[in-house]
């Protein structure tokens, strides 16, 4: 009876106002939240290089080109670098010196087949579980690390196909196999993919493998060693930069350009963060103010209770339930708002190729509770403040 | 339950001068059980008795005791205990909720000691003659019958102390008399006094004695 009399016939219009505005806000400030985590995740878990590590190469002159200058490293040099003391380590990315095809092995897969190129590098340079990247002759599948751009490629084959594109998750999944030739004889070789990099540009395969096939298919020479993996030590990776530079040497740039897009995006988001949690914090104070309105409106209600002996906290606790269940329901609908819209944003980023975690963010979860907890502290506190101002009234 | 007012002065009333029968800034001690009757003409402070009496105001000099508990020393839980259980009123502007039906300003305020009897209640207000308003929203009843409504609520909870301020004003003399008699009864039931405010007339009112302001 008490919650009728001091709800039941007040003007909604304004909550109204102030629960669309908290739904929108809310919507808003869970996927700004979720996009920003999700952004600042993407790709996070498939990096395979530890943060000082580079993968180098001779810059290709006009020199070069006529053969003045070499864009292979020598033993030498390689030596010679091992010495500097910026950097901490030094290996050379093997690439094959055989003819190599890839090819979908999938009963669920049209066929799918292409040239590739495949390198490997030493194992103290990758950031994978050392029970997933070995591999020797007899064993089944060939372990990989595939060029998330090569997926990018080949769900765009998938669509032109008219079937669906596939995720990470799913990539890993499906069966893959490699061809390699020496262009008499050939063998087919299952292999699987362990995980995705945006740093190297070819498949990678383990120096085992790369060893085996070498040895059993290398046409002519081995093969010049033109990439080289470089650890610089903590601290110092301006200094390798700097000696980059001197020797003309540079690094693959398609990090550089995710992390660039990246940062880009996460910029946009964070400014819709900003937006969000203003229209938060504004439908908030527009609740809390409608609370102090219903409460001014109903000012000879809750004198009158108070003075036939209703205890204030009674009162309060009649106002914040009231108000929390709204926040609820608020709450509730923008999850549901953010739910649906992270269905059509997911599948904008999906149509460009990015595939991202499908979870709902922690973090974004964490601001609806944080947000929770904030408007219910002010509530309780607004409701206190007017109701115990009345009781010696 | 002894209510004492020793030496209280509302601030409103310090500019006028008492007389020494006056309970204004005199001792005064209210007996339980006892039937009270506080005359006095306009502006001498019949509500102001009652609003400093009920905690509503605190601008005043001098101590109020209940039960030898002075009460500028209750909290929230004892005031709120003195207004639910112990001393019921009638206000002189009512205070009854007009969106509310009779039965519900009843129910309400009876409640809240769990002692709301919906045949009893029906029963009284009935002998009060309103017994077609039981279901009817006070703020449609005339300004006797909502006098008349709101002497019921306070009967309608246990109590140590009535107050009543001015409480039959709007009322003739037959209703006086029954409410009268309705309080009478009441208060014999549960051993309690009552403080009637009013202004001259009491030919019509049975009280043990009288204090002036």
């Amino acid at each position: 009876m008490i919650k009728d009399l001091l709800f039941k016939y007040q003007e909604k219009r304004q909550l109204v106002i102030a629960l669309i505005g908290a739904l929108l806000g809310i919507t808003f400030l869970i996927s700004s939240v979720h996009y920003l985590d999700k952004i600042n995740q993407y790709g996070e878990d498939s990096e395979i290089l530890g943060k000082n590590t580079l993968i180098l190469q001779k810059k290709v002159t006009s020199a070069s080109t006529m053969g003045l200058t070499k864009t292979d490293f020598s033993e030498r040099e390689i030596s010679k670098m091992k010495l500097e003391p910026f950097i901490e380590d030094v290996k050379p990315v093997i690439s094959n010196n055989f003819r190599v095809w890839f090819e979908t092995n999938d009963p669920y897969v049209p066929t799918f087949k292409s040239d590739v190129f495949i390198q490997a590098v030493s194992k103290e340079f990758l950031d994978v579980e050392s029970d997933k990247w070995h591999w020797k002759e007899g064993e089944q599948f060939v372990p990989m690390i595939m060029p998330r751009d090569f997926l990018v490629m080949l769900n765009t084959f998938m669509n032109a196909s008219g079937i669906p594109q596939v995720s990470d998750d799913l990539a890993m999944k499906l069966k893959f196999r490699l061809r390699i030739s020496d262009g008499q004889k050939e063998e087919w070789v299952d292999t699987k993919i362990i995980g995705f990099t945006n740093e190297i540009a070819s498949i990678l395969v383990p120096e085992n493998f790369m060893e085996y096939a070498t040895k059993k298919f290398a046409q002519g020479d081995p093969g010049k060693i033109t990439q080289i993996m470089v650890a610089g030590k903590e601290g110092e990776f301006g200094k390798l930069e700097t000696h980059m530079n001197e020797h003309g040497l540079e690094s693959k740039n398609s990090q550089v350009v995710v992390s660039r897009l990246k940062s880009i995006v996460g910029t946009l988001f964070a400014v819709i963060l900003v937006i969000s949690v203003v229209a938060v914090i504004a439908s908030g104070l527009v609740l809390i103010q409608y609370m102090q309105l219903v409460l001014s409106h109903n000012k000879y209600e809750v004198r009158t209770l108070l003075r036939l002996g209703l205890h204030p906290i009674i009162i309060t606790k009649t106002f914040f339930r009231y108000f929390l269940i709204v926040f609820i329901l608020v709450l509730m609908a923008g999850l549901v708002f953010f739910i649906l819209l992270k269905h059509f944003v997911d599948e904008i980023f999906q149509t460009g190729g990015i595939y991202m975690n499908e979870h709902i963010s922690v973090l974004a979860l964490t601001s609806i509770f944080l947000t929770f907890i904030i408007f219910a502290i002010a509530s309780y506190r607004t409701a206190k403040q007017e109701v115990f101002s009345l009781f010696n009234k | 339950m002894q209510i004492e007012f020793n030496n209280v002065l509302p601030k409103p009333l310090s500019e006028i001068d008492h007389s020494t029968e006056s309970l204004w800034n005199s001792k005064v001690i209210f007996e339980s059980g006892k039937r009270i009757l506080l005359n006095a003409s306009s502006g001498k402070g019949k509500t102001t008795f009652v609003h400093t009496l009920m905690g509503l105001r605190t601008d005043f000099t001098g101590d109020i005791l209940v039960d030898t508990k002075n009460t500028k020393s209750l909290n929230t839980d004892e005031w709120v205990e003195l207004r639910k259980s112990k001393i019921s009123v009638v206000y002189q502007d009512l205070q009854l909720f007009p969106q509310l039906t009779v039965e519900e300003n009843l129910r309400l305020k009876a409640e809240l000691t769990g002692a709301f009897n919906s045949e009893a209640a029906f029963e009284k207000l009935t002998y009060l003659g309103l017994k077609d308003k039981w279901n009817q929203k006070c703020g449609f009843l005339s300004m006797g019958q909502q006098q008349r409504v709101a002497i019921l609520r306070s009967l309608v909870q246990p109590y140590k102390w009535l107050v009543m301020d001015e409480p039959f004003s709007h009322l003739d003399n037959q209703n006086a008399n029954l409410c009268m008699q309705l309080i009478q009864n009441r208060c014999d039931e549960l051993k309690a006094g009552f403080i009637l405010t009013t202004l001259d007339a009491k030919d019509n009112l049975s009280f043990d004695y009288e204090v002036k302001l």
